[in-house]
């Protein structure tokens, strides 16, 4: 699903602003700006602190973590562990990294609250619909349904602590929706622990987390994702996370090409006119939800996002429309003064079930 | 103003074209000491005009360094006689001072011809510090920005900027260009730029076919000279891709391309080229007048940026016929095929059958570069591209081979400078893949595999750079 999800880096611009001097104004340059190329994208950590020798090996151990975890969860790369799983695991339980085994389950948890339609074994569908992205003939309806035997996140069973098996012969994982949400929390972690706290992550502007603001701030702000450029929506960032969806536009010399999010149900690509932004306590929970809740579209969507604790989701369409919901941070929405506050909550579920680990301090 | 400083690198870079090649990288240092060419590695050094000493020049000479003199156009009279006395290589000139039309050339003109002894370059303008960029970090009044110019990983490269001055002046090869470092958000105390921002300007420059200005810090050229040994740490890291450099294939190399893109003036088509070359789209660039039935016969697809007279038109009809695909972006003129009702006609293209090909007309301008890239690419399909990448977005491709044979000489640039299984897949069928790299052994025969025409391989852990030599299966031809 990396795949899956790096093309739909394609439409998504999310861009940290320049802030009023009230929000976040630096009192000194002493910032570190790295980046690694990771995951098919641009892994970028932004740090300040006294101590710039202290801050640059801190971003260099954190990008060196995310790379790590590229060599555990990259589905090109053969030697990763999850293609060898993925060569594997069709015919008993095999061992598999923690890491891993964490993703997978995390992924589980937004498959079973989402009926399905966020699934990391959707990887055969995604294969078939790339060929017909890059010019060839679309999947015909025997061929859907032959990819559709291989998929469905009920045939992977995770046997604790550390094994999975498939209960499908042609079953194969990607992690491309909830990876890059998973390596930035890890990057966190490890700022944390060598005391960096002002901070941002960047995981090709998909999946943004900001830590604790630059000196002189009290937010790292962020502008979203827009199809129609009428909203301008933006967030402040401390301590959580936001990622962005959108499907990808048709080709400009083509017309109408599939795009490449793919309904599992279905197995036909997604058809929708919204881009969604999420924001989340960490980014494996904003990067799994803002797929998730893309496919699931506004109705169905505010309607889960309700059940989840600190979530907040924005979706808004190529002429404006906008659906608003969640309890998390507020968005702030161009010509208002004051964040927009979500739809009220009832009857929400305990939270999301593995946020709390990725929490920072 | 543009139109200007246009006709000067015309009339400049026909003066260049008489040039011999005389060096890949120059180093363009302060006037002041600096090690001798064989610790170096160096043989082309560049001085900026005016210099209060010309006597550094002698001093550089006799270091075994050929001297070149960089001026402005309006300073040039002056620098070329004090540097033919001081017996400089060449002279190196910019194009940045306005000046009225042809009134300057004309002056200008029979100065060159009175210094034969010179080499005369024209400095391209323009050109970037080669890298991979992510989002843009800046600090403007005391505040950080970020932004980006896209979502996947953006590489700054000059192949788009070296390609298009190409198209205006095809006989001024080697083109030469230069930049600045960029050390925003760089540690103190720490030197920049590093050795592989270095080794992947170096590298560039030739995967490009070009030339490349580099300049050497003052602080560095101090420390060098000092024998400051984190400085020779960081010196003997760049030598071996200045010696790898250096061996690169001398003769006169032919790119492999399969699109065409014919343009007039690179202000309203240079992003779109520039993110067609980010993408590995294997083209080169012509002027309309250039556009002729040999050359269209070396591609499958042309995208055209500008307007065409009838001739050039009928050629492109004539190609579309014969199974070719036409791109004209941002026209609104009447042409034959429109008589015909189109393919397809959707809001953002229009679609026409000529013949065994097709015309594509956009409905609109190239408004998101990167999109319009990759909907070329796929556009052209697999079948129809002369080389491809797999599993690396930061790495660039460039294909030559001799003008009388198919033997192919790749190479690879990976602006990520992080090792990278790249995989390849070349058009034709070839016997053997030769490794050629500073970073490891060379002359390595890589194992390939051919498919549907296409020569596949791997090369493994490719951190900076890689030529490839793939030497050809004699029934068949690596052209398009």
């Amino acid at each position: 699903m990396r795949w899956l999800k790096s093309a739909a880096l394609a439409s998504l611009t999310l861009a940290m602003l320049p802030l009023p001097s009230t929000l976040c104004s630096p009192q000194n340059s002493s910032f570190v700006h790295q980046k690694r190329y990771a995951m098919g994208t641009v892994f970028e950590i932004v740090i300040y602190d006294e101590d710039l020798p202290r801050a640059d090996a801190a971003a260099r151990a954190a990008l060196d973590e995310v790379v790590r975890l590229d060599a555990i969860m990259s589905n090109y790369k053969p030697e990763s562990d999850l293609s060898r799983m993925n060569r594997t695991a069709h015919f008993q339980p095999v061992r598999i990294p923690r890491e891993l085994y964490e993703s997978i389950e995390e992924s589980l948890f937004y498959s079973r609250h989402s009926d399905g339609q966020f699934d990391i074994s959707v990887g055969p569908l995604v294969d078939l619909w790339k060929a017909a992205l890059a010019g060839g003939p679309l999947p015909t309806a025997a061929d859907r349904a032959s990819a559709l035997r291989c998929v469905g996140y009920q045939k992977i069973e995770l046997i604790p602590p550390d094994r999975i098996q498939f209960h499908s012969h042609c079953m194969r994982l990607d992690l491309g929706a909830i990876g890059k949400g998973y390596a930035v929390d890890r990057a966190a972690r490890i700022l944390n622990a060598r005391g960096i706290h002002r901070a941002y992550i960047d995981a090709g502007g998909s999946t943004i987390y900001g830590l604790v603001a630059a000196p002189g701030g009290n937010a790292w702000r962020v502008r979203l994702r827009d199809p129609s450029r009428k909203v301008g929506p933006e967030v402040m960032l401390i301590n959580n996370s936001v990622s962005t969806s959108e499907q990808s536009a048709p080709s400009s010399l083509q017309g109408d090409t599939p795009g490449h999010i793919i309904l599992p149900g279905t197995g036909k690509p997604l058809q929708t006119r919204y881009a969604i932004s999420v924001t989340a306590p960490s980014a494996t929970a904003s990067d799994a939800l803002s797929t998730t809740l893309l496919l699931l579209g506004p109705t169905k969507g505010a309607a889960m996002v309700k059940t989840l604790h600190n979530v907040s989701a924005i979706w808004i369409d190529s002429d404006g429309q906008r659906t608003l919901a969640g309890d998390g941070v507020s968005f702030l929405l161009t010509g208002e003064n004051r964040p927009i506050r979500v739809s009220p909550l009832k009857n929400r579920m305990a939270a999301i079930s593995k946020a709390p680990k990725e929490l920072l301090p | 103003m543009r139109r200007m400083s246009f006709l000067c690198v015309l009339f400049l870079g026909a003066i260049a074209a008489c040039t011999p090649v005389t060096a890949k990288v120059f180093l363009r240092v302060e006037p002041s000491p600096i090690p001798p060419a064989d610790k170096t590695g160096i043989q082309d050094i560049v001085l900026v005009w005016p210099l209060r000493d010309l006597s550094a020049i002698a001093k550089l000479r006799s270091q075994g360094y050929r001297v070149f003199l960089q001026c402005e156009l309006k300073d040039l009279v002056a620098a070329v006689v004090a540097g033919d006395r001081a017996a400089v290589t060449g002279m190196i000139v910019t194009n940045t001072v306005p000046s009225s039309e042809s009134p300057s050339a004309e002056q200008l003109r029979p100065y060159f011809a009175a210094h034969k002894n010179l080499t005369f370059r024209v400095l391209v303008p323009g050109g970037k510090q080669p890298q991979m960029k992510g989002r843009l970090v800046v600090e403007r009044d005391g505040v950080l920005q970020v932004s980006s110019p896209s979502s996947q990983p953006w590489l700054d490269t000059n192949l788009a900027l070296v390609r298009l001055a190409q198209a205006r002046d095809p006989e001024s090869v080697p083109i030469l260009y230069d930049f600045h470092w960029d050390t925003s958000g760089e540690l103190p105390d720490v030197w920049h730029p590093d050795a592989e921002a270095y080794a992947v300007s170096i590298a560039e420059a030739d995967a490009i076919g070009s030339d490349v200005t580099i300049d050497l810090p003052g602080s560095l050229q101090r420390a060098l000279v000092a024998d400051d040994p984190r400085a020779w740490t960081l010196w003997k890291a760049i030598m071996p891709y200045l010696d790898f450099s250096s061996h690169a294939p001398m003769e006169r190399m032919i790119p492999v391309v399969n699109l065409g893109v014919v343009v007039d003036g690179a202000q309203a088509s240079y992003e779109a080229i520039n993110l067609m070359a980010r993408h590995n789209l294997a083209f080169e660039s012509v002027r309309p007048s250039s556009l002729t039935l040999a050359r269209l016969r070396s591609w499958n697809s042309v995208v055209v940026f500008c307007s065409l007279n009838k001739e050039a038109l009928a050629l492109l009809r004539n190609f579309a016929a014969s199974g070719g695909i036409v791109i004209f972006v941002n026209t609104h003129d009447e042409f034959p095929w429109h008589s015909a009702p189109p393919l397809r006609q959707e809001s953002r293209v229009t679609v026409y059958s000529v013949g065994a090909g097709q015309v594509v007309e956009p409905a609109e301008p190239v408004v998101d570069p990167e999109n319009f890239a990759r909907d070329l690419r796929r556009l052209i399909g697999r079948e129809g591209s002369a080389l491809a990448l797999w599993n690396s977005l930061t790495t660039l491709v460039t294909g030559y081979r001799e003008q009388s044979r198919p033997d192919v000489t790749l190479y690879l640039v990976n602006y990520a400078a992080q090792p990278e299984n790249v995989q390849v897949q070349v058009k034709g069928r070839f016997t053997r893949v030769r490794l050629e790299s500073p970073e490891g052994p060379s002359g390595v025969s890589l194992p390939f595999v051919e498919r549907g025409g296409f020569t596949e391989f791997t090369i493994p852990e490719l951190r900076i750079t890689a030529r490839l030599h793939l030497d050809s299966a004699r029934e068949s031809s690596a052209a398009p």
